[in-house]
């Protein structure tokens, strides 16, 4: 029951929930059907309410549902709050603010009449819903000439592979929907589908500037893919496992002790694999299609590059789907690289079962959270401060620099790996 | 009553999978090809799913969902079909008809 309270486990949540409820909903299925009722066989649909499969079916169904509308929802518009609104600031304009107190209905304008406030006053952060419900009104067009079939298959390609990220993706020990033995290649390879799905956008949409478009991304993300997954090689030497909450808790543990402050044995803290670091976090901004390596939707020259055509709510979905995409790499770069969920860690003198009792000074998944956002802050000053690469030059990047680099990372962490207890302990 | 749900995910992905590899073969655009190409090598990965191969399985996504991308590229850039269809005068003139043109002031 301890670590229960420490760390949720969301199936067993939503088991617990989903029995509950079941079990409520059948006994008074069974209490209005007693037997010799003429409604008698309700109670077969009673009894069937709380088998087994049933309540572990629905239970699967409210743990992806939960990770969906945590991951999808909350998270997808918060990172475009915190985009538009740091970049604006960086810009030095205020950027978005329409909140609640912008609705035209009776007690936001009372309130906002009685405080002498502008109706655009707010944080910002209902900005991206409206932006949404404008899109959803808008028309879908499919160009006259467009391969229709292709056209629509690609959004769907790039979305559903972008979502299918997330049951993978834990967010702390217990905050996962399937913890897999292989879960981080199965995260990877979730990640590779989307340049199919790109590419066929660029090309079915039949307009000089998608495929263009289509073509750079198909290069790029060829280019960047290698040096990412080389670089996850070189953390796998160390970790020397594929699941994503095993790779986190193996860096966990003092690096060095200075007194009442302990140093994490973090993945970036170790020579190696903090060239990796860097290897993987240009090649993720790559992937991510972030400005300075936004060369397949350049918007002076390209108009959008493969989002061109379209048009609507599905380039909304497209559109929106690459902050998607920017939580799970900031996620990834967190879990492989900055300890994941760890943080400073309470630790009590009682022991349970022999270990001592830790308690996380704040929630694993706030920490994990924090970690995030911080990560994607950097990204988002990173991409609005540099100006764009040419396509040349980002595959020179590529091809030239990145994949030695992690290649050196991986030749150097498998010596550390072999030979570092003879060179003192050497990460 | 009881049904072999492996077997019934088998035949899914069978059918799934040589009714691409024929279209691969069969249609005549390129980029549809390329296309039931992935989906023909997805399905034989769902097939390693159910031998229990998981690694193989991720590794045929992770590899052929990369590749396929590159065949793709090769294919629109080193043969001489059309890649895109052209706007000719001709062909926009059917589908909008032009006004006549009137004479003097409307």
């Amino acid at each position: 029951m301890t670590d229960y309270l420490v760390a949720p486990n969301l199936f067993v949540l939503c088991e617990d929930l989903v029995g509950w409820i079941l079990k409520v909903l059948s006994d008074g299925i069974l209490g209005i059907a007693p037997v010799g009722s003429p409604v008698e066989p309700l109670r077969g649909l009673g009894y069937a309410l709380v088998a087994d499969s049933v309540v572990t079916f629905l239970a699967w169904v409210v743990a992806v549902l939960v990770m969906f509308v945590w991951a999808a929802l909350i998270n997808l518009l918060t990172m475009m709050w915190v985009e538009r609104k740091f970049y604006s600031r960086m810009q030095d304009r205020y950027g978005i603010m329409i909140s609640i107190w912008s609705l035209p209905v009776w007690p936001f304008t009372w309130w906002t009449k009685r405080r002498g406030k502008p109706t655009h006053r707010g944080l910002g952060y209902l900005q991206n819903l409206v932006d949404g419900v404008k899109l959803i009104q808008k028309e879908n067009i499919t160009p006259a000439l467009a391969d229709s079939a292709m056209f629509h298959t690609a959004p769907v390609l790039v979305v559903s592979s972008t979502v299918v990220i997330f049951a993978a993706m834990p967010f702390s020990d217990g905050f996962v929907v399937a913890n897999m033995p292989l879960s981080l290649l199965f995260i990877l390879a979730a990640f590779s589908l989307a340049p199919l799905g790109v590419l066929i956008a660029g090309w079915s949409a039949n307009n000089k500037y998608t495929l263009i478009g289509g073509m750079r991304a198909a290069a790029m993300m060829m280019a960047y893919e290698i040096p990412l997954l080389l670089a996850v090689v070189a953390v796998l030497i160390y970790s020397g496992t594929l699941n994503v909450i095993d790779i986190v808790n193996a860096q966990a543990g003092p690096l060095a002790t200075f007194g009442p402050i302990s140093i994490p044995k973090w993945n970036v803290l170790s020579i190696p694999q903090f060239v990796g670091f860097v290897v993987f976090t240009v090649a993720m901004i790559a992937e991510l299609e972030r400005i300075p390596f936004d060369i397949p939707e350049a918007e002076a020259e390209l108009v959008e590059g493969w989002l061109t055509e379209y048009t609507g709510m599905r380039y909304g979905i497209i559109y929106g789907f690459k902050w998607l995409r920017a939580l799970a790499g900031s996620a990834l770069i967190v879990v492989l690289y900055l300890g994941g969920w760890l943080g400073p860690v309470w630790t009590l003198n009682v022991s349970i079962g022999g270990n001592a009792l830790g308690i996380p000074i704040l929630p694993q998944e706030v920490w994990f959270l924090l970690k995030i956002y911080i990560v994607f802050v950097v990204l988002v000053w990173v991409s609005w401060s540099v100006p764009r690469f040419r396509i040349d030059q980002v595959l020179n990047v590529g091809w030239k620099r990145l994949i030695p680099l992690s290649l050196l990372a991986i030749l150097v962490a498998a010596l550390f790996a072999a030979f570092g207890p003879m060179l003192g302990g050497i990460r | 009553m009881a049904v072999d749900w492996e077997l019934t995910a088998f035949l899914i992905l069978a059918v799934l999978e040589i009714g691409g590899s024929i279209m691969v073969v069969v249609s005549r655009k390129l980029v549809h090809a390329v296309f039931w190409l992935a989906m023909t090598l997805v399905t034989i990965g769902g097939v390693y799913l159910l031998l229990r191969a998981e690694f193989v399985f991720l590794i045929q996504i992770l590899v052929y969902a990369g590749a396929v991308p590159v065949l793709f590229l090769f294919g629109i850039m080193l043969t001489r079909r059309k890649i895109m269809e052209e706007v000719t005068p001709g062909e926009v003139a059917r589908e909008v008809a032009p006004e006549e043109p009137k004479e003097g002031n409307p």
